[in-house]
């Protein structure tokens, strides 16, 4: 509550603040995203991949991870599975 | 050195466990022990892991998953069924999904995975040893007696261990790196960024494996005992074995010799069969002498009967220990 009261009286400094955000991080901040993502569909790979077939060595202590990954399990089925990323093509 | 003399003058080594071939005596020997040592004053847990575990056999009572069962007074009993706890532990898995995301029923890839875990290799010892470090973290027992399941086993999971290991460096070594990105957009969006529980998961897991082998092969606290018979096989089987364990640190602590025939008897008029045999073994006893020599703690005769009850035990410890007890 307390932020988005913030926010709000933030007025003309918060709408420069955001405005310089917008500038000259925005783009850092998506690029740091997609990579952190990328890490993360990594990252579940190694602890998850005998989902695709992939052996992994330790079975019954990655069950613990399961639970925390259980959102992203979609899409990087998705991913993993995808021939080719149309995202390629445009770098 | 006798094994009496061995645990007066070790006190502090309070895990204690018999290896060995199967069938060589590994349950009674631990159950001797634990008798012995109950006897003596110290509370004494006994435990097993084998599915067909003998503990109930031989102390004559249903102990199988039933937790820590009191035989005689400082001396209790625990069959851990393996399967039950990895069930358990699944069922515990699915609930914490279904609470995280408020779902209803668990998605059906995940269920699915979740179902196909059991049957992967390793699941069954990594289960078994989380049991081992449960047992031992909240016990509040001077002696613990571990009746190990045939030496593969143990052999099997101290190397996957060290598996395990390398392959949470790794992972955690990933999830740091993530950790930093985190912050850096946390930083950027000027928000909170929050904590990973992911890496504690991973830290939680570090914390398991290394107790799991520690219990293994802490050279102040563990004594390790190799059960043989007298026979070429066996010793041959041992010493490799013994070589084996001795790579992954164990504290190899020394031999008992079991199921050893009177010489005595060759006195009377017995029959070849019996002479032989007598002869065999030793043979198989200078073997034993000349590989392992003062490592034999002790040496145990053949019983002409099956050690089970407390009565049997009772003998089958004084035997052991040299010693009469009350």
């Amino acid at each position: 509550m307390e932020k988005k009261n913030k926010k709000k009286t933030g007025g003309i400094i918060g709408f420069m603040r955001d405005f310089t955000y917008g500038m000259a991080t925005h783009g850092m901040a998506r690029h740091a995203l997609k990579t952190r993502s990328s890490m993360e569909h990594l990252f579940i790979l190694i602890t998850m991949g005998d989902m695709l077939g992939i052996p992994i060595l330790p079975p019954y202590y990655s069950l613990r991870l399961l639970p925390h990954v259980v959102p992203q399990i979609t899409t990087w089925k998705r991913r993993m599975l995808r021939e080719k990323d149309f995202m390629d093509s445009m770098y | 050195m006798s094994l009496a003399d061995f645990f007066k003058r070790y006190p502090n080594r309070r895990y204690i466990m018999y290896g060995g071939k199967g069938g060589l005596g590994k349950t009674t020997f631990s159950a001797a022990t634990a008798y012995y040592l109950a006897k003596k004053g110290k509370r004494v847990l006994v435990f097993s892991v084998d599915p067909q575990a003998s503990l109930s056999d031989i102390f004559e009572q249903d102990i199988f998953g039933k937790g820590n069962v009191t035989i005689i007074e400082n001396l209790l009993a625990c069959e851990v069924d393996a399967d039950r706890r990895i069930q358990d532990y699944q069922e515990e898995i699915r609930q914490r999904i279904i609470s995280m995301y408020g779902m209803k029923k668990i998605p059906e890839e995940i269920e699915s995975y979740i179902k196909a875990s059991s049957a992967e290799p390793a699941m069954e010892e990594s289960a078994i040893f989380d049991a081992v470090v449960d047992i031992v973290v909240k016990g509040d027992f001077d002696y613990y007696i571990y009746d190990l399941v045939p030496l593969g086993h143990a052999l099997y999971y101290l190397s996957m261990a060290s598996i395990y290991d390398a392959w949470l460096e790794k992972i955690t070594k990933l999830r740091e790196q993530m950790r930093e990105y985190d912050k850096a957009i946390a930083t950027m969006k000027r928000e909170e960024s929050q904590e990973d529980e992911i890496y504690n998961e991973l830290m939680y897991i570090k914390d398991r494996i290394g107790r799991s082998s520690k219990i293994m092969t802490d050279t102040e606290k563990t004594a390790f005992f190799f059960v043989l018979t007298p026979e070429e096989m066996t010793i041959v089987d041992t010493e490799k074995a013994a070589q084996l364990f001795a790579k992954y640190n164990v504290p190899l602590s020394g031999y008992l010799v079991n199921r050893v025939l009177d010489r005595e008897l060759l006195k009377d008029n017995i029959p070849l069969y019996l002479k032989n045999r007598i002869e065999m073994q030793s043979r198989a006893l200078d073997m034993i002498n000349q590989k392992f020599g003062s490592s034999v703690l002790s040496t145990v005769p053949e019983f002409d009967s099956e050690i089970k009850g407390l009565d049997v035990i009772r003998n089958l410890a004084e035997v052991m220990f040299e010693e009469k007890l009350p």
